[in-house]
């Protein structure tokens, strides 16, 4: 049904997003906390910082990155010195476009689930003998739980649909950055590939269906727990 | 009666509400003026193709349209209908795709120009290479820039020529692919490929990479670039700004490029 | 001295000050809605930072120059006006949440006892959210019981409970004060509450500067 090439670009654009949505899950969750919870001068511009993937168009996304990554570049050229690493033309590099782009969503997502958290209840954890970190792990956390579940499903089918920053930044190279999208534009540059992108679409459109059902199933486990008074 | 009418009143307003913005986009769409012909070209030629259409201009025509995009794309857009007047192809094989297809008037087709192909490196970079040596050894780790072997024409007549010379399958693991020859370019310039597969004409447009060997006529099919008017074009200035690309003056523009005369 | 403080903060508009110091037994904080009852609570529990004074129970200083104790150290044992149960345990892992952070030493008090004295057996496998406000109340005495406390602090735990319930819970806290001997700092707006439970009374008006006791 599905060649192996096919299954091979399947296969990196999970292997891209995955990577892409773990790597990014702490960072997010920490920026969420941040701007929910802090309140420090700049606040406001961590805060635009933290959206602006999500107004500018992606390819200039991709070319910030590419000026970033590139050897020359202030972090590329840390990595290749220190590490002898490059993330250009790599599916790293697709991985950091895909998180950059995903990176808003995601903390928006967690930011509503950390304001919903109850801070007298934290107060009330404290009181019973909990330190600050306890009260974090045992009480917090758990609680914004429901947004780190929608910030993860977001930021799959965010990573999975990633094309402009990932072409601008890392290039088109089959196996190694030619993800889903990018496997779609690309049977389009050439004559006679209608057979080609219609298969590769309708791979996406599954993916993407079965990121809404997984996301609509989960909002249903939370609202139904709520009726019998648990989250989780 | 009146009153139902009344009734019915509202939803037919609020259909009409939301219908308008599509009918405001067909509308748009319907373009039936005539208009300066639309040339589709392959990128190689962005700069030289500018400066005829600039000459052409100057003679008191009205200016043409370019389009640049590697010829196989541009095939696929000629497939699909586009409404263009003339197509300029890096090779012959794309121009015979859509040809086959009845897609071009045929008695307009004419080979234009010719083209040498490349090997180039950034400008400060070390690299040495001959037609006869080992091109995986020169480039090391580095990468090498080229457009689709499989498809765009400056990346077919690379992988052709590279296999003439036996050198293929050592550097098909290094190659990086461009979208066109104008990408693959840029990752020489901007150093993130070693070295790339681009025409004499690319590299001598930019300032940024230095010609490391050429490679020879024999080692690759010629490369021809065929021209011809699109059997859809209605505008008669599209025969005239081909001949005018024909015509000595317009064949001048070319070589200041470093274009040559077709084989 | 059971409770000993004399603590101001100003909180938005309002300056809060209070000074008393009382016996053992259950000392009752009372007067009207808004006069800041609740942030006192609060000052002694340690989630709020007073401007200035100090803070002392059963001779342990929680609060004064140069000395902060932090909440989870003052091993106060804190009942809400709304309970707050954690939502995303059950009953009976609220009632250990506290139990689990004292050590041996601390804990005065064990689990099958306090469940017996609240009554709540039944309840232990029900999650907060089912259970009704005279319920969720006593679980919430059984939590801060069972962490070890050595002062109760209860900030109106009858104001959300209706006539049979509040009888209920009002009997649990006598039965506190009287068999398990702890100091009780019991805030409330009822004074009829407050005859029936307080050793000592500390009335508490509009940001009052001294409270008068009895």
């Amino acid at each position: 049904m599905l060649s192996a090439a096919e299954w091979a670009i399947i296969g990196l654009s999970l292997k891209v997003s995955l990577v892409a949505v773990a790597a990014t899950l702490p960072i997010a969750f920490a920026l969420a906390w941040l701007l929910a919870r802090g309140r420090f001068p700049g606040r406001m511009l961590v805060d635009a910082l933290v959206h602006l993937p999500l107004v500018l168009p992606p390819v200039v996304i991709g070319w910030l990155l590419l000026i970033a990554f590139g050897r020359t570049g202030p972090v590329g050229g840390w990595l290749q010195d220190w590490f002898g690493v490059s993330v250009i033309f790599r599916w790293t590099g697709a991985a950091i476009a895909a998180a950059v782009m995903a990176l808003p969503l995601m903390v928006r997502a967690i930011r509503l689930s950390i304001e919903t958290v109850d801070r007298r209840l934290e107060g009330a954890a404290r009181t019973l003998g909990a330190g600050p970190w306890r009260v974090f792990f045992s009480i917090s956390l758990p609680l914004s739980l429901p947004g780190i579940l929608a910030a993860v499903i977001l930021g799959l089918a965010r990573s999975i649909g990633e094309f402009g920053a990932t072409i601008t930044f890392v290039s088109n190279i089959p196996g190694e950055t030619r993800t889903l999208p990018l496997a779609i534009y690309s049977a389009l540059q050439v004559p006679g590939s209608d057979g080609e992108v219609t298969r590769l679409a309708v791979i996406a459109i599954v993916l993407s269906l079965a990121a809404l059902l997984a996301s609509e199933m989960l909002a249903r486990r939370f609202r139904h727990d709520d009726r019998t008074g648990h989250v989780l | 009666m009146m009153a139902s009418l009344k009734r019915a009143l509202w939803p037919i307003l609020a259909a009409a509400l939301a219908l308008a913005p599509a009918f405001a986009l067909i509308a748009c769409g319907n373009d039936a003026q005539p208009g300066p012909t639309i040339v589709l070209a392959a990128s190689s030629l962005q700069e030289s193709l500018e400066a005829a259409a600039d000459f052409y201009a100057a003679e008191g025509h009205a200016r043409p349209v370019l389009s640049f995009a590697a010829s196989s794309a541009l095939a696929r857009q000629i497939d699909g209908g586009a409404p263009a007047d003339l197509f300029l192809s890096a090779d012959e094989d794309w121009m015979d795709h859509v040809a086959q297809r009845g897609l071009i008037a045929a008695d307009t087709r004419a080979n234009l120009l010719g083209n040498t192909l490349v090997l180039a490196a950034p400008s400060g970079s070390a690299l040495r290479w001959t037609p006869g040596g080992d091109l995986a050894a020169a480039l090391g780790t580095g990468r090498l820039a080229m457009a689709d072997p499989d498809s765009v024409p400056a990346g077919k007549y690379g992988r052709a020529a590279l296999e003439h010379l036996g050198q293929w399958t050592a550097v098909a693991p290094h190659v990086v692919r461009g979208e066109n020859v104008r990408a693959a370019l840029a990752f020489v310039e901007r150093g993130e490929a070693a070295a790339g597969l681009v025409y004499a004409t690319d590299a001598a447009a930019s300032a940024r990479v230095r010609v490391v060997a050429t490679l020879p006529d024999g080692s690759h099919p010629p490369i021809v670039y065929p021209v011809a008017v699109l059997a859809a074009s209605r505008r008669a200035d599209a025969r005239r700004f081909a001949r005018f690309l024909l015509s000595p003056a317009g064949q001048a523009i070319f070589r200041r490029y470093g274009f040559t005369a077709p084989q | 001295m059971s409770f000993d403080v004399d603590v101001a903060r100003r909180l938005g508009a309002q300056n809060i000050a209070v000074r008393f110091a009382t016996g053992p037994g259950l000392t009752a904080l009372f007067g009207p809605s808004g006069a800041g009852k609740s942030s006192v609570l609060n000052m002694i529990a340690g989630l709020l930072r007073p401007d200035r004074g100090h803070i002392a129970v059963d001779g342990e200083t929680l609060f004064a120059d140069g000395v902060d104790l932090p909440p989870e150290r003052r091993r106060a044992g804190y009942v809400f006006q709304d309970a707050r149960l954690f939502p995303h345990r059950r009953v009976a892992q609220n009632l250990r949440y506290g139990e689990r952070l004292a050590d041996e030493t601390q804990r005065w008090i064990g689990f099958e006892r306090t469940v017996d004295f609240l009554g709540i057996a039944h309840l232990l496998d029900r999650w907060p959210r089912s259970l009704s406000g005279g319920e969720a109340q006593r679980v919430a005495i059984g939590r801060a019981l069972l962490s070890g406390p050595r002062f109760l602090l209860m900030d109106e735990p009858l104001a959300s409970l209706d006539s049979p319930r509040r009888a209920e819970i009002m009997t649990v806290i006598g039965r506190i004060r009287d068999e398990l001997r702890l100091p009780i700092l019991y805030v409330s707006h009822d004074r009829a509450e407050v005859e029936r439970l307080a050793d000592h009374m500390v009335e508490i008006n509009q940001a009052i500067e001294d409270a008068s006791h009895q």
